[in-house]
């Protein structure tokens, strides 16, 4: 077989014991790779009821066929397990180098179960394949944990692991790779503390064997002069990242401010990718095979806020800087530094601290509650907050339950900017109105990595969409969902499918993947067939949703009653009643938002 | 008539000296549409621009009033 290895690396934390499978081709075919994998294997293997935080849970890793092949940006896994944060599914997708060493250990997915009596991590070298002792490591965060593991293991390997944050189990907790990369979101970090797995090694040189490896070639080289090009016509994206974004949505009003209390930041040129560029950035740090390259090293070289690392991108600004009414660039840069440090999601920790500033100023929460005062603005008090939640210590313990069990917990619920209790990122849907549809319906809980309509409603790829109108927006979101659930599966990193994929021909997407995974794979599959399968990936996670218990389709308060009060978009709150029925309709859901037996017989999906 | 012009990251380099964090303050004649004003810099006017008046999608050929603001950006892969 091609693209794919077939394997399955299972290991059973509680028994310690490894074991090998093969994967059946039909399901490979059916379900793409990735995430569209680990979702079939999740529905199969636990209760979708079972408490995310206990044995029970199952914590997969998933690579794609396009994983470590020449495809452009070919190097992106998958976490996937139900989330301590939502009680939901969490899908939260990575690259840097880790994903492509992961996948040359000639396994697609490493499935974790049950739960180790001490600490270990799993260390994979092709066919060496051990779990070992981790308590050297343990409190030991992500940086440190990396540094050690390679020092103890080989330069060559590449680490995934956990900081303070996940072995504390905080709802935010992410797990870190490459040091600086992120499977951020829904707490999947959490999960890994939960399992005592402290970290996973990979390496190896078993590359995929690839259906036709020279068209792939020609594939890669062609996609990266067409990326080139526009390089070298002044790529935002190698220069800024994503930190240019904030000038883009405080122009459209939409930029997430003091907890979404306004959508326009007064201090925004302090904290954007021009003051980035200018004051603290060293040079564009891509991930493997990466033509893009938007991720950028910077340093903060003295002061309090000494430090070195990668980031902020624009999420973390949005949540950190502006969610928190944070202009101090230095303290916002190193705020990230301590995120990837102890691992953790910047979006719900600063949106998290956000909503408890919030709280604060209107009275809710009294400074003796939180040891200090915290005031939108301040920022050392801010650092002091992600210090706290990494640790749970002292308010801490509130900060790392996120903003929904905090803002309920002192009474005031409608603070909580959240669906499923996952926090909004940054993008006010009061002024993106599609975006309002896809954090109320998707199946994570409020992520745009869900299917970032914001392509076309703020940043114009393919084609720019009045982001203040409804209509039209039902069609849209479930073509980004769908979208999204094929990239995700595939293994190719949405900045690149997305820049060179998107068109206003909505079938140039599936074509050119199904190309590249035809390549990869020798599947002949066709562009409507990986749509199709993309649908089934999206359903099968829509009915572990359902089985959870959490099908609400919903907003916050906030989002539905308390119209902006400033900017483009003033006045505006989403109007989700207008977009959800036409949405479920299309989507062959029932009036409830659950899938009907009609449309899981077409996908082929179990009823039950 | 006073108007705005602001030009987000890359963007940016087309904007003269005296322009202040990315917006240039022009003097431009009544009946100026968005299309005339941003067609002064040297920006592409296609599909991989985004161009905006005071944060709202609209039509090129709309006519500015005193005080707006138009922006443009290049249109590519976001947050």
């Amino acid at each position: 077989m091609y693209g794919w290895h077939l394997k399955v690396l299972r290991v059973n934390l509680t028994t310690q014991k490894i074991t090998q499978e093969d994967v059946d081709p039909k399901i490979a075919r059916d379900y793409l790779g990735g995430r569209g994998w680990a979702i079939h294997y999740l529905y199969k293997e636990m209760d979708p009821m079972a408490d995310a935080l206990s044995p029970e849970n199952v914590l997969i890793f998933a690579t794609g066929p396009l994983t470590a092949t020449p495809a452009p940006t070919g190097n992106r896994y998958m976490v996937v397990t139900k989330s301590p944060l939502t009680g939901a599914l969490a899908h939260s997708n990575s690259g840097g180098e880790f994903p492509t060493w992961m996948k040359r250990t000639g396994f697609d997915m490493f499935i974790f179960e049950g739960k180790s009596s001490k600490p270990v991590y799993l260390f994979v070298n092709e066919d060496q394949i051990e779990l070992r002792s981790a308590v050297h490591l343990w409190g030991k965060d992500a940086h440190e944990t990396t540094d050690i593991l390679k020092a103890e293991t080989s330069a060559e390997a590449r680490v995934a692991c956990i900081g303070q944050a996940g072995e504390n189990l905080a709802l935010m907790a992410a797990i870190m790779n490459d040091k600086h990369r992120a499977a951020a979101r829904s707490g999947v970090g959490a999960v890994m503390g939960s399992k005592n797995l402290k970290a996973v090694v990979a390496m190896g040189n078993k590359n995929p064997p690839l259906h036709d490896p020279e068209g792939m070639r020609t594939l890669s080289v062609n996609t990266s002069k067409e990326v080139g090009a526009d390089v070298k016509k002044g790529s935002n994206m190698r220069i800024y990242g994503t930190s240019y974004v904030p000038q883009v949505t405080n122009t459209l009003g939409i930029l997430p401010t003091r907890n979404f209390l306004q959508g326009t930041f007064e201090h925004v040129n302090n904290i954007d990718g021009d003051a980035l560029k200018n004051q603290y950035l060293i040079r564009h740090t891509p991930c493997y095979r990466c033509p893009l390259s938007c991720g950028r090293l910077t340093e903060v070289p003295d002061g309090p806020y000494k430090g070195k690392g990668e980031g902020p991108e624009y999420e973390t600004i949005s949540s950190l800087g502006t969610g928190c009414g944070v202009s101090n660039l230095a303290a916002l840069v190193k705020a990230n530094y301590l995120c990837n440090e102890y691992g953790m999601d910047t979006i719900t920790t600063g949106m998290t601290i956000a909503a408890a500033m919030e709280m604060y100023e209107k009275g809710y929460i009294s400074e003796e509650i939180i040891g200090m005062p915290l005031k939108f603005g301040d920022h050392d008090a801010m650092i002091a907050m992600i210090k706290l939640m990494a640790f749970r210590e002292g308010f801490g313990e509130d900060l790392a339950q996120g903003s929904y069990r905090l803002a309920e917990k002192y009474g005031h619920p409608e603070i909580a900017v959240t669906t499923r209790k996952q926090e909004f990122p940054g993008y006010d849907p009061r002024g993106s109105q599609g975006m309002g549809l896809l954090y109320a319906t998707s199946n994570k809980g409020a992520s745009h990595m869900e299917g970032d309509v914001a392509y076309e409603e703020v940043f114009g790829v393919p084609v720019k969409e009045n982001p203040l109108t409804t209509e039209g927006k039902p069609e849209l979101v479930k073509h980004f969902e769908d979208s999204f659930a094929l990239m995700d599966s595939s293994g190719l990193c949405v900045f690149v499918a997305i820049r060179y994929a998107f068109n206003k021909d909505r079938m140039i997407l599936p074509l050119r993947l199904a190309e590249m995974m035809n390549l990869s794979t020798g599947a002949q599959y066709s562009p409507e067939e990986v749509m199709i399968a993309a649908e089934r990936v999206y359903n099968l996670e829509r009915m572990f949703l359902i089985k959870a218990g959490s099908t609400e389709d919903t907003l916050p308060y906030r989002m539905l009653h308390e119209p902006l009060p400033d900017g483009p978009a003033k006045g505006k709150v989403v109007e989700l009643d207008k977009m959800l029925p036409e949405f479920y309709a299309l989507r062959g859901w029932d009036e409830k938002g659950v899938p009907t037996k009609q449309k899981l017989m077409e996908l082929g999906l179990p009823l039950n | 008539m006073m108007i705005q012009v602001k030009l987000i990251a890359n963007y940016r380099e087309q904007l003269p000296p005296e322009a202040i964090n990315g917006v240039v303050e022009l003097d431009v004649p009544d009946g100026t549409t968005v299309y005339q004003a941003i067609s002064r810099f040297d920006i592409p006017l296609d599909d991989t621009s985004v161009i905006v008046l005071n944060g709202l999608t609209v039509d090129m050929s709309t006519p500015l009033s005193v005080g707006d603001m138009v922006t443009a950006f290049s249109a590519i892969a976001g947050g």
